[in-house]
């Protein structure tokens, strides 16, 4: 059975099934909806029992002619870089589809718009054309836009106005490199494998314009400040299972990308490194001091991905075996605490309908197990060791640091001023004295345990055997690093 | 024998049109709308089915007439678009009295001429399709008799376009004068031989070039398209949109890529220079409008400078060429698709909606704004609906021909592009139904039609490949090799 294109094509059969119920069955629309992201769920963790770990190709590879004039192939497979993120991907999803279930307007069009959503974003990470990776990349948009843009709060038109142009800005012009470098190999091909097996003799004086073009779509998405405009808007404004979609594993898609093109133009990436280097010092000071002035809980997570997402930028920029693995496995578990953030302060705010940090206070009180997952997540999100973000930071740290020395040294203020962010959450609203408008709030849901408590496993149990993430990623990462020069 | 069924289509066409203005006569007023209606569709496909059948490839008319892959392309465009543009009307026609005889018969006669456009081998037949195909469109835009703003339009229209046209007919005197020779494949090798060398061709190339841009709404030659698609009735404006602007690429693809394609170097940075000045002011002046009607306008010449910038790129050979069918056609179904959505609104005399009156659609008619919405995306050129894969095709043979600069300019635009054509988008959907809001009208042929080309914009984005291939195919006979 081809099991990659099941993968990604059940939600989209989802959303067909969806179309067609009447607009009034909202039991049959949810439960549709989210058997379909469950299969997809289901389907691409049984993955993990065939993967091959010792081998750095791909594996269950795909491949049909599309547009055979010009080359372009309906090329699907996984391999040890895009296996991690499509397994956070379907598992993140379905989250976001379990939280969703609080959603009563408009639902059919709802849950249409997020299985079309899950269905792009799976299809960036199985892609192995960079036309196909392209079209899935910009099909992402639409559901995207119709969802902040339908379901979002009171700004929501200038959130989803300015997610659109920033992430096309950049996209298109990732267009533009993808044809270059298809119309700079001979053959022509859109391959990603054939490609990179030729960009690594181009010159790197034709690398440089191409991966600029590439990387300017990547850090819109990232985002890489200064292009991070739209993700505080965007994030604050949309519904809460959106955020959760949006931090979770939209972002992660560029990064992904730029670990994918530093595998087709290594020369370019070189010679770009130091500035990459310094635009994700940039994003780890910039995101950490900003989410640090937040008092809106929902901004401040969301100005905390950028912070975040500074550490993949260096762990790339350090080219090497043990960066790249942090950077990946920093993707994966972001995506995984970040997820969990949103999913928690999105119900806290179902409850009071404020996010002010200065409004809540001694929470802990009334909603136990909110409070042990929400200080879970915060420890989490500042590096604790013993938990999964520590694992992925101290690869990047480590890798960062055999290239490019002392200049890591600044990543570290990042994490301090996270580390009191965080503290500062777990201090402001969960001790202390309670608020008595709380006296009568409601702990945790069943179904918003069912979805967060998988996230805090996974949180604690990549933290302590993060070997078992690690054994995905090996061999791929080998083959990347050695394309660079040790340093 | 074989000159008459080579030019069978064409005839076909002549014949409906006359029969639709004939039995309009005899209808009663009341049954006629409809009924006319089929009539002209039915003869639009009895004609598009003749073409494949009745015709050989070859010469016909003692040179005047060529038959190739794209003359047999080309009908096929122009009779869909016509077919599309005949199903929308209708409605409006009956609501704003009208005749729907004539305007039918109108819309044939000018699918003739674009359709002569296509078979030219010869300046004579190519200016005799310009013309055949330009003076119906002016009446079209005057259709609505007792509006101003539609007066307006049909006079502007006239008086450029009629402009344009001695400024093509004096290029292609001058182009005789050069050449000796009106047949396409003889200027080719006398321009060959001489190059730009002397005043006279340059002064030739420089007038045919003035003259097709009016046609296709290059900038600076764009300052009718405004007011001409703002005044016109609304499914005139369709049609008007994207039938004429298809017939120039025609003409230009016929006679610029054809017949003149040996002085490519010359009138491709020109084109080059025109696509990206048309793009941008496009767009640009698109972004400030609040009248969808007007923007959409606007937004056509914009799409007008990428036709023209693979046009400019001819030197990637077949992919060029192809380009510019692929695109035409992704165009014609998103653009006339996108005017014949205003259709919806009842809106007194020729304006089209604000932004205003277009508040909360979605939630009074969610189809209806489905298929504006995918019109609208499309033409922002995000997958999967076609426009998107135009697009693609577009930037192909341009980075091919070495024009990065040009690339780096569409990829620009198409962000410019994206704000205001999702602006719409956000009134449709996002904005909730307010005494701003027009009245609307929902109709089963309008539905049923936008609904089709609706589909069309997207299964062609998901599969292009068939119709790219044949688009391939078409573009072959125009480059010289």
């Amino acid at each position: 059975m081809p099991i990659l294109s099941a993968i990604a094509w059940t939600p989209l059969v989802g959303l067909l099934a969806v179309l067609l119920l009447p607009n009034r069955a909202l039991t049959a629309i949810r439960a549709t909806a989210i058997g379909a992201a469950a299969i997809s769920f289901v389907l691409s963790w049984s993955l993990l029992f065939r993967f091959d770990r010792a081998s750095a190709g791909l594996q269950f590879e795909e491949r049909y002619p599309w547009i055979p004039e010009l080359g372009m192939t309906y090329a699907i497979g996984v391999d040890g870089l895009s296996l991690p993120l499509l397994l956070l991907c379907s598992l993140v999803t379905l989250v976001a589809f379990i939280a969703s279930l609080g959603i009563t307007e408009r639902v059919k069009a709802y849950f249409a718009f997020l299985l079309l959503l899950e269905f792009a974003m799976l299809g960036v990470f199985l892609a192995q054309d960079w036309f196909l990776f392209y079209v899935f990349w910009e099909v992402s948009l639409v559901p995207m836009f119709f969802l902040i843009g339908l379901w979002g709060g009171a700004r929501r038109d200038l959130a989803t106005m300015s997610f659109f142009l920033y992430t096309l800005g950049g996209s298109i012009f990732m267009l533009l490199g993808i044809i270059a470098v298809y119309l700079n190999a001979d053959p022509h091909t859109f391959d990603m494998r054939e490609l990179a097996e030729r960009g690594r003799g181009w010159t790197v004086a034709f690398q440089i314009g191409p991966f600029l073009a590439f990387f300017l779509g990547f850090a819109v998405k990232i985002p890489v400040f200064p292009l991070h405009g739209w993700l505080p808007l965007a994030h604050v404004e949309a519904p809460t299972p959106v955020s959760i979609v949006l931090s979770g594993v939209l972002l992660k898609m560029g990064g992904y990308g730029l670990l994918r093109v530093a595998g087709l133009l290594p020369g370019a990436l070189e010679w770009f490194a130091p500035f990459l280097l310094a635009l994700g010092l940039v994003n780890i000071l910039y995101g950490a001091l900003l989410a640090w002035r937040q008092t809106d809980l929902k901004a401040m997570v969301a100005f905390s991905s950028i912070d975040h997402m500074g550490f993949v930028l260096i762990g790339i920029a350090a080219l090497n075996v043990v960066g790249f693995t942090g950077a990946l496995l920093m993707m994966v578990t972001h995506g995984v605490i970040t997820g969990a953030l949103f999913l928690l302060v999105g119900a806290l705010y179902e409850r009071t309908h404020t996010r002010e940090l200065g409004d809540y206070g001694g929470l802990i009180s009334r909603m136990p197990a909110f409070s042990i997952l929400l200080t879970l997540a915060m420890l989490a999100s500042m590096g604790l060791p013993g938990l999964a973000q520590f694992v992925s930071e101290f690869h990047v740290l480590v890798g960062a640091f055999q290239r490019w020395g002392l200049f890591v040294v600044v990543a570290l203020i990042g994490i301090l001023v996270t580390a009191a962010y965080s503290l500062r959450v777990v201090g402001q609203a969960l001790m202390g004295p309670l608020d008595p408008r709380w006296a009568g709030i409601a702990d945790l849901r069943g179904r918003e345990l069912v979805a967060v408590v998988p996230l805090a496993a996974l949180m604690i149990g990549i933290g302590l055997f993060p070997s078992a993430a690690l054994s995905l990623t090996g061999p791929t990462l080998e083959t990347l690093g050695a394309l660079f020069v040790a340093r | 024998m074989s000159n008459v069924l080579a030019v069978m289509p064409e005839i076909v066409v002549t014949v409906v049109a006359t029969l639709v203005l004939l039995v309009d006569t005899m209808l009663p007023r009341r049954a006629e709308r409809g009924w006319l209606a089929l009539l002209t569709v039915a003869g639009l496909l009895v004609a598009l089915v003749s073409g494949p059948f009745v015709t050989v490839p070859g010469t016909a008319f003692n040179g005047f007439v060529q038959i190739d892959t794209f003359t047999t392309f080309s009908r096929v465009v122009f009779i869909v678009l016509a077919i599309f543009a005949v199903l929308v009307a209708p409605g409006y026609l009956a609501r704003h009295d009208i005749p729907a005889g004539e305007y039918y018969a109108i819309v044939l006669f000018s699918t003739v001429g674009a359709m002569t456009i296509a078979l030219s081998n010869d300046l004579i037949t190519l200016f005799l399709g310009i013309e055949l195909m330009s003076i119906p469109v002016y009446a079209l835009a005057g259709m609505q008799r007792h509006d101003r703003y539609s007066n307006e339009a049909a006079l502007k229209y006239f008086l450029l376009g009629a402009f344009s046209s001695s400024l093509l007919l004096y290029g292609f005197a001058w182009l005789y004068g050069v050449t000796g020779t009106t047949e396409f494949g003889p200027i080719a090798a006398a321009v060959a031989r001489t190059g730009l060398a002397d005043g006279p061709t340059l002064i030739a190339l420089a007038l045919v070039t003035a003259g097709l841009s009016f046609k296709a709404a290059v900038v600076p030659f764009h300052q009718w398209t405004p007011d001409a698609y703002d005044g016109a009735p609304t499914p005139a404006t369709a049609f008007m949109s994207v039938a004429p602007k298809a017939a120039a690429f025609a003409a230009i693809l016929r006679l610029m890529v054809g017949g003149l394609g040996p002085l490519g170097t010359d009138w491709g940075i020109a084109f080059a220079v025109l696509a990206a000045v048309t793009m941008t002011l496009g767009n640009v002046v698109a972004l400030a409008q609040t009248n969808v009607k007007r923007m959409l306008a606007y937004s056509s010449v914009a799409h007008t400078g990428y036709i023209l910038a693979a046009v400019a790129a001819y030197r990637a050979g077949d992919s060029a060429g192809a380009a510019v069918l692929f695109y035409v056609i992704a165009y014609g179904l998103m653009n006339l698709g996108a005017f014949a959505c205003l259709l919806y609104f009842d809106i007194e005399g020729t304006r089209g909606a604000t932004l205003m009156e277009l508040n909360g659609f979605a939630r009074q008619e969610p189809l209806g704004a489905l298929t504006f919405a995918i019109f609208l995306i499309s033409l922002t050129g995000i997958p999967p609906t076609v426009g998107f894969v135009a697009k693609v095709f577009v930037i192909q043979p341009v980075l091919d021909a070495g024009l990065t600069w040009l690339a780096v300019i569409i990829a620009l635009n198409a962000v410019l592009a994206a704000f205001y054509y999702l602006r719409v988008v956000v009134h449709l959907y996002m904005h909730e139904t307010d005494e701003r809001s027009a009245p609307i009208i929902s109709e089963r042929m309008l539905n049923v039609s936008l609904g089709v080309s609706a589909l069309a914009v997207v299964v062609l984005g998901v599969l292009p490949d068939g119709l790219y291939a044949w688009a391939l195919q078409a573009a072959a006979p125009l480059v010289l090799r």
